[in-house]
């Protein structure tokens, strides 16, 4: 499983979610996720559709399908709950 | 029945007695100058309707003065001839005298006593007199003692109360937020924080600067208008709107999320903002920085769903002297920008960029859309309710 975070500087969502991410990722160092800015990866946003709300963040699984989409800013809870959920997949 | 007869007559005679102490045999005219959304004239006027019914040989002249440039003038004449300042309502004439504000209960028996017997009504030393106000006398009933700050009234605390919460809720709206932001960003990567530092307070200030510019503008502009209702109703309707958008916005963003839009002029200010920050000539970057908080802070003025208009139009219903105009729009503006100053600052101390969260600017949607609903309605309906001064 895989996290894929779209973000953006302009958003203060998005770098209210920054350190947290970092804790999580810090505390679950198996975790695969990568960080894409908005403005500069706009093909790549297009891709995965994120085109309404930032920041967004998409679990995938080991075929890169999408398990599970997140916008806004979440709890740190309700995410490891989340990853240790689809560990597994 | 005849008993009936004996009281009705005796009744009818005993009328004919007292009523000429109540008739106007010194004046039959009033001349009433009144504002409309202005609460003394509006009870001054009940009044005077009053007494009209009760004293068929007296009349009234009304001139309302906040819609008409004519009884404006002729309030002014008025003033010259009988030398008072002209600048509140309700004003009352009375043959060559004159009375300044109303109040229940003085100002009504000082001109019903003037009217029957010629009194003097400048010379009893009572509230709601001759060249004294009746709003300052409100003030006295509205004193409440807090620990600590002693006796205060409430009526001097409500407009500054009032400009801050206004302040802060337009300063959590984060649509000019995001150049500062990118602004910093670019900023933190430098090596020279003398320069971070500069442009980084250059840019907050200027972006003060339009916001104060603008809101002055807007105060001049309706001070010119005058106490026009039709504008009061059109700004309370700005803020009706305004209020409903911000409700809406807080129900269908749950998230707290930003919204992304494809935004073309976006993409070209972040690329002017880079060009201007690593500009070598440090003047060019200066003068740019400027520019370029005028043209984004203008631009996104917009998007403050009206809260400058609503809030200069509560105080010119205020009437106050002209340096407390600008200095109330420099407190709302220093709330508006206070956010901005906490995360440059936290920014520029810990080079680290942080955000305000987005639940605070969800509950400012909320408290901001509820506010403005009561504002607009009151704007609307109660205008007397929104005058502080």
């Amino acid at each position: 499983m895989k996290v894929l975070k779209f973000g953006a500087i302009w958003c203060p969502g998005c770098l209210i979610m920054k350190p947290m991410w970092q804790e999580i990722e810090k505390e679950n160092s198996w975790l695969k996720n990568e960080y894409y800015d908005y403005d500069e990866n706009r093909e790549l946003a297009e891709k995965w559709q994120v085109n309404d709300t930032l920041p967004t963040f998409i679990f995938v699984d080991k075929d890169e399908k999408e398990i599970i989409r997140l916008q806004g800013e979440r709890s740190k809870i309700e995410l490891l709950k989340l990853i240790e959920e689809n560990r597994d997949k | 029945m005849k008993k009936i007869a004996a009281i009705l007559f005796a009744a009818f005679f005993a009328a004919t007695i007292f009523l000429p102490l109540k008739s106007f045999a010194v004046e039959n005219k009033i001349i009433f100058f009144w504002a409309e959304g202005c609460p003394h004239c509006a009870a001054e006027n009940l009044f005077l309707e009053e007494l009209v019914s009760k004293n068929p040989g007296l009349s009234v002249e009304k001139h309302e003065v906040s819609k008409n440039k004519e009884n404006q003038q002729l309030l002014i004449d008025w003033s010259k001839r009988l030398n008072f300042d002209a600048n509140g309502v309700p004003v009352t004439i009375i043959g060559q005298e004159y009375v300044l504000g109303y109040m229940d209960g003085i100002t009504d028996s000082k001109i019903e006593g003037f009217l029957t017997s010629s009194a003097d009504i400048t010379s009893s030393g009572e509230v709601c007199i001759v060249n004294q106000p009746c709003g300052d006398e409100e003030k006295s009933n509205h004193k409440i003692k807090l620990p600590f700050f002693g006796e205060i009234e409430t009526k001097n605390f409500s407009l500054p109360i009032l400009s801050i919460v206004i302040g802060i809720l337009d300063g959590f709206n984060p649509c000019a937020m995001w150049t500062l932001l990118f602004l910093i960003s670019l900023l933190l990567g430098m090596k020279d924080r003398k320069r971070m530092w500069i442009l980084g307070s250059v840019f907050i200030v200027a972006s003060a600067a339009v916001y104060f510019v603008f809101m002055s503008a807007w105060l001049n502009l309706l001070l010119f208008i005058g106490l026009i209702a039709t504008v009061r109703v059109i700004i309370g309707l700005v803020s009706l709107g305004g209020g409903i958008y911000s409700l809406k916005d807080f129900w269908a963003n749950k998230e707290g999320g930003c919204k992304v839009s494809n935004n073309k002029k976006r993409k070209a200010t972040f690329e002017k903002i880079k060009h201007i920050v690593h500009e070598r000539n440090f003047l060019l970057a200066l003068l740019g920085i400027i520019i370029l908080a005028f043209a984004v802070n203008l631009v996104e003025l917009i998007c403050s769903a009206g809260l400058p208009a609503v809030y200069t139009q509560i105080l010119t219903m205020s009437n106050l002297p002209t340096w407390q105009y600008y200095l109330y729009i420099l407190l709302y503006v220093f709330f508006f920008m206070l956010d901005d100053l906490v995360i440059f600052f936290i920014a520029m101390f810990t080079l680290q960029l942080t955000g305000i969260t987005t639940r605070y600017s969800r509950i400012s949607r909320l408290v901001g859309g509820i506010l403005m609903l009561a504002i607009g309605l009151i704007l609307i309906f109660k205008p007397s309710w929104l005058m502080f001064g």
